[in-house]
């Protein structure tokens, strides 16, 4: 996809300001390391002390589908597939959704607050070009931080239970449809809630918190049922992600077309 | 000569609030023209609806034959805006502001940083280029946001108060920068200010704005005109003029009206025939006169009498 050369201008303009900015990427780089670095870490570490545990009524409760392959493996090394295989995984689609929604959240509030907005109002760009610079803006530093966390993430994991396992185990083809698929389809969610929000609100901070009513439900959807995502086989997974970016692109396309520097300053 | 602005009955309201009520005017190819009127006149919705961020409720506007509210994005390329707030990003450097925003409009990058460094030091701001904008004074902050304006050769300028946390110098150079612009390259400028010295020195008509209605617009002289008959004269008299010297000029033939001043008092006549007259009814009753100077009526006058609604 070949973007018009005023939405590339607009994100370069937004990427450079958020790299010099330590306000935001402090959370960008803290938050991500704490949840797919440090926590991994920890729990991996006290799970690999712990291998000779037995889990098996554990895995009883849990879908066959998924039961299954790690009643499979040696005693050994079931505590460990499960603990940073599946269940660390509500902490992967956190990264995505708070990058997005603290990114998308300064879009046109943080605008008005440094008192640029105006500057950007009276240039030659189409409304709705701005729009979607703004949540492209906010996208793309998102899933890049999803991935390069995860990266660190599989490192991590992969590192801590070589001397139990021998053998690279993250990612999963489950793992790469919810990092690939369903990681974004939450950032675009996150965003498009977002980014609409930050239209309406004065400050930045005071996005955060109109749309911390949407999106900590989100969050919390996010974190309830990502464990199960991991729970599920690979087509129901690229299914509920579909439905994920069906529900994103409704929000961001309408907002789209809602959008327009009058009613921006009109609010 | 074409009129690069025109505007019929145009009109904005946001909810209750009249914001601009029916603005005609026009505005001439190389023509500066100020925006005159206090907080809430209704000057930063006129840039907005003339530069196509705004859509009037009623009535129409042309920029460069160019329908604001339909031809935005085509009429935002051809203008420049200096807000009052200036809009820099505090993150960047002054170049940066300057060379990003040149993106956004579609200018090649070494093009536009050639240009920005050649602005930055014609405005004096060149040693600063690579300084992040966040401890720039408001002068300095000021002189970059009036370059960034300025980056594509705009034909239509619209500044608002371009002089305004400038020191005296910067303030002339910025003000000489505006004429040169209207002057030599046939830029049209649309000029809001408070300061009416710097609208009475750069603009050739004024629009007096008041709540959202256009009060007044022509040059200072034709708006002085329409105000008051005839010509002000002001009298030095040694001392401001008491009871008994007003009852002199009121009785003296021409005089249409008289008040005091800290230096005599200062009598409006008819013409200027009439000043002799006035001088020999006070030396034949022994007032001493120094001097008797006519003046023209200055932008202030007008602005205040508009502004206190003596038309």
């Amino acid at each position: 996809m070949i973007l018009p050369g005023p939405v590339v201008a607009v994100i370069r303009k937004d990427l450079t300001a958020i790299r010099r900015s330590p306000a935001v990427v402090a959370p960008m780089i803290a938050v991500p390391v704490l949840l797919l670095v440090l926590m991994p870490l920890g729990i991996g570490l006290a799970a690999r002390a712990q291998h000779s545990v037995d889990i098996s009524r554990v895995l009883a409760r849990l879908p066959g589908s998924v039961a299954e392959p790690i009643l499979r493996l040696p005693v050994s090394e079931q505590l460990l597939v499960l603990v940073c295989g599946y269940l660390l995984a509500p902490l992967f689609l956190i990264v995505p959704l708070m990058v997005a929604a603290v990114l998308a959240a300064d879009a046109f509030a943080g605008e008005k607050e440094r008192r640029t907005l105006e500057t950007l109002l009276h240039l030659p760009i189409p409304d709705r070009q701005l729009f979607y610079a703004k949540v492209l803006g906010a996208f793309l530093p998102a899933v890049l931080v999803s991935w390069i966390g995860f990266v660190a993430f599989a490192v991590v994991v992969n590192t801590v239970a070589w001397p139990v396992l021998h053998r690279v185990f993250v990612p999963t083809r489950l793992w790469a449809v919810v990092i690939l698929w369903v990681a974004p389809a939450v950032a675009a969610l996150g965003m498009g809630v977002m980014v609409r929000v930050s239209a309406r609100a004065k400050t930045a901070q005071e996005a955060n918190q109109l749309g911390g009513a949407v999106i900590l439900p989100l969050l919390f959807i996010a974190v309830g049922q990502s464990t199960g995502l991991l729970l599920v086989t690979v087509p129901v997974a690229i299914g509920i992600g579909a439905a994920v970016w069906v529900l994103a692109g409704w929000l961001i396309v309408r907002g789209a077309h809602r959008f327009t520097r009058d009613r921006l300053l009109s609010n | 000569m074409a009129a690069v602005i025109e505007t019929e009955d145009l009109s904005r309201s946001f909810g209750r609030q009249v914001a601009l009520d029916g603005l005609s005017l026009d505005v001439q190819e190389g023509e500066i023209v100020a925006l005159l009127g206090p907080n809430g006149a209704g000057k930063t919705t006129t840039v907005r609806l003339l530069n196509g961020v705004l859509r009037p409720d009623r009535g129409r506007a042309r920029v460069l034959g160019l329908d604001p509210g339909a031809d935005g994005t085509e009429l935002r390329r051809r203008t420049g805006v200096l807000t009052d707030a200036a809009g820099l990003d505090d993150r960047l450097t002054a170049r940066e502001n300057l060379v990003l925003v040149a993106g956004i409009r579609g200018l090649d990058r070494a093009d536009a940083r050639r240009r920005a460094d050649d602005l930055l030091e014609h405005l004096g701001m060149g040693p600063l280029a690579g300084r992040s904008v966040a401890g720039f004074s408001t002068g300095q902050r000021k002189r970059v946001a009036l370059a960034m304006a300025l980056l594509h050769d705009p034909e239509v300028l619209f500044l608002d108060e371009p002089t305004s946390g400038l020191d005296p110098v910067a303030s002339r150079d910025v003000i000489e920068l505006i004429a040169g612009l209207a002057r030599e390259q046939r830029r049209t400028i649309v000029l809001c200010t408070h300061f009416l010295g710097d609208a009475g020195r750069l603009c050739h008509r004024m629009a007096m704005l008041d709540r959202g209605r256009l009060r007044a617009f022509g040059t200072t002289a034709d708006l002085a005109a329409g105000l008051w008959q005839g010509l002000v004269v002001d009298l030095d008299l040694g001392g401001p003029a008491g009871a008994a010297v007003l009852q002199i000029l009121e009785a003296a033939p021409g005089v249409l009206e008289c008040d005091t001043t800290p230096a005599g008092a200062q009598v409006r006549v008819g013409d200027r025939d009439a000043v002799p007259a006035v001088v020999a009814a006070l030396v034949a009753r022994d007032v001493p006169v120094y001097a008797a100077v006519p003046r023209a009526a200055t932008l202030e006058d007008v602005y205040f009498a508009v502004q206190e609604g003596r038309r």
